[in-house]
């Protein structure tokens, strides 16, 4: 039985074309995901014992949470609209696989603050969440508008899902057992959001130069929206100067990677 | 942990640069592709891991890529985590690396 689940030849091996067409497909999508979801209740295992913090610590969460769902709604809306001016059937399919992923990041984000006490999860979420993160998702709700491709996908999966793996890596290290497991289960997803974001990028610049000023531009415009994001949510899940300007490096690696420095 | 075998041939080798050994690869526990391609991926299990001659670790999302040969400069592997394609470079450390071709 196993030998028939055997690849035939080294992944590696693959021409490029044929690879995409591999991951890019929900077929990829749902085994992938059935590894590490399967069995678990709301992103979590179900007999995981909840130790949820208790005062500050409690609050800090809460507000955590609620940016975290303000971030979520962003891809999830920002995804779905980029379907439309998606420039093949792969990246259609892989962004309809992205927006499954988005809503149930934020289903479980709204249920851990449920399962926090929280009475009406999402107009909490409203009434937490930073200025700097609805001024972003504004701004990346607008560039979906404009049918903007590249601009839209330099925001949402470089900048933002970037940012996002940073953060929730950093924090699922210290969260408690619940947050901890919801949070890795994201952080799964979020590695093929992110690398979609980056190689689509990446072979558009290779093609087209002429569009890498305008995604200067784009950055130029987000950068401190992030990194004021960055500062406030590092704050929060109380991680020390060492450990913020590692994650900040972290943030910037991929953008860096397209060639886009400091 | 991989599994050397001695004395197979590789036609891919570089020239002068010896037969590639070959490696049986086991699952690692690695759950976030489908079960077919998982022994071709582990965690990277931070300070105090080591990487095998048949290892590099992916610099977009840090995971461990696997191969059934031993890697050398020039080799293309995927990481299908994240759904990069890499070129297998020396790094100014004198350790393999991998670099993202777009």
């Amino acid at each position: 039985m196993t030998a028939r689940t055997e690849p035939r030849t080294e992944i590696h091996d693959l021409e490029h074309d044929a690879f995409l067409e591999e991951v890019h497909s929900f077929e990829f999508w749902f085994q992938a995901v059935e590894g590490y979801l399967s069995g678990t209740v709301h992103g979590h295992r179900p007999d995981t014992r909840d130790v949820p913090p208790v005062g500050s610590d409690r609050e800090r969460l809460i507000s955590t949470l609620c940016n975290y769902c303000i971030g979520e709604t962003a891809a999830l809306e920002g995804a779905s609209g980029l379907i439309a001016i998606a420039p093949n059937r792969l990246t259609k399919v892989f962004l309809s696989t992205q927006v499954a992923d988005e809503g149930r990041h934020l289903e479980v984000l709204l249920q851990r603050l449920a399962d926090l006490g929280v009475a009406e999860p999402e107009s909490e979420v409203e009434k937490r969440s930073s200025p700097s993160l609805q001024l972003f998702r504004r701004r990346l709700l607008e560039l979906v508008a404009s049918r903007d491709w590249e601009a839209a996908i330099f925001a949402q999966n470089v900048i933002l899902e970037s940012l996002e793996y940073a953060v929730f890596h950093t924090h699922a290290s210290n969260a408690d057992p619940i947050t901890r497991e919801v949070l890795e289960g994201v952080i799964k997803d979020e590695r093929r959001h992110i690398g979609f974001g980056e190689n689509e990028l990446g072979r558009k610049l290779a093609h087209s130069p002429h569009i890498r000023a305008r995604l200067g531009q784009v950055r130029s415009q987000l950068d401190h929206l992030v990194l004021d994001m960055l500062e406030t949510t590092a704050r929060e899940i109380g991680v020390d100067r060492h450990e913020q300007e590692r994650l900040g490096r972290t943030y910037r690696e991929s953008v860096e990677r397209l060639g886009f420095g400091s | 942990m991989s599994d050397p075998l001695q004395g197979h041939d590789d036609a891919s080798a570089e020239p002068g640069a010896g037969e590639r050994r070959r490696f049986i690869l086991d699952d690692t526990g690695f759950n976030e592709v489908p079960v077919k391609y998982r022994k071709f991926y582990r965690k990277w299990r931070g300070a105090g891991d080591a990487l095998a001659p048949n290892e590099v670790v992916c610099p977009v999302c840090k995971v461990v890529i696997r191969s059934t040969r031993e890697l050398r400069p020039g080799d293309r592997v995927y990481c299908m985590p994240c759904m990069s394609r890499l070129v297998v470079v020396r790094g100014e450390s004198g350790m393999l690396e991998a670099r993202v071709a777009y």
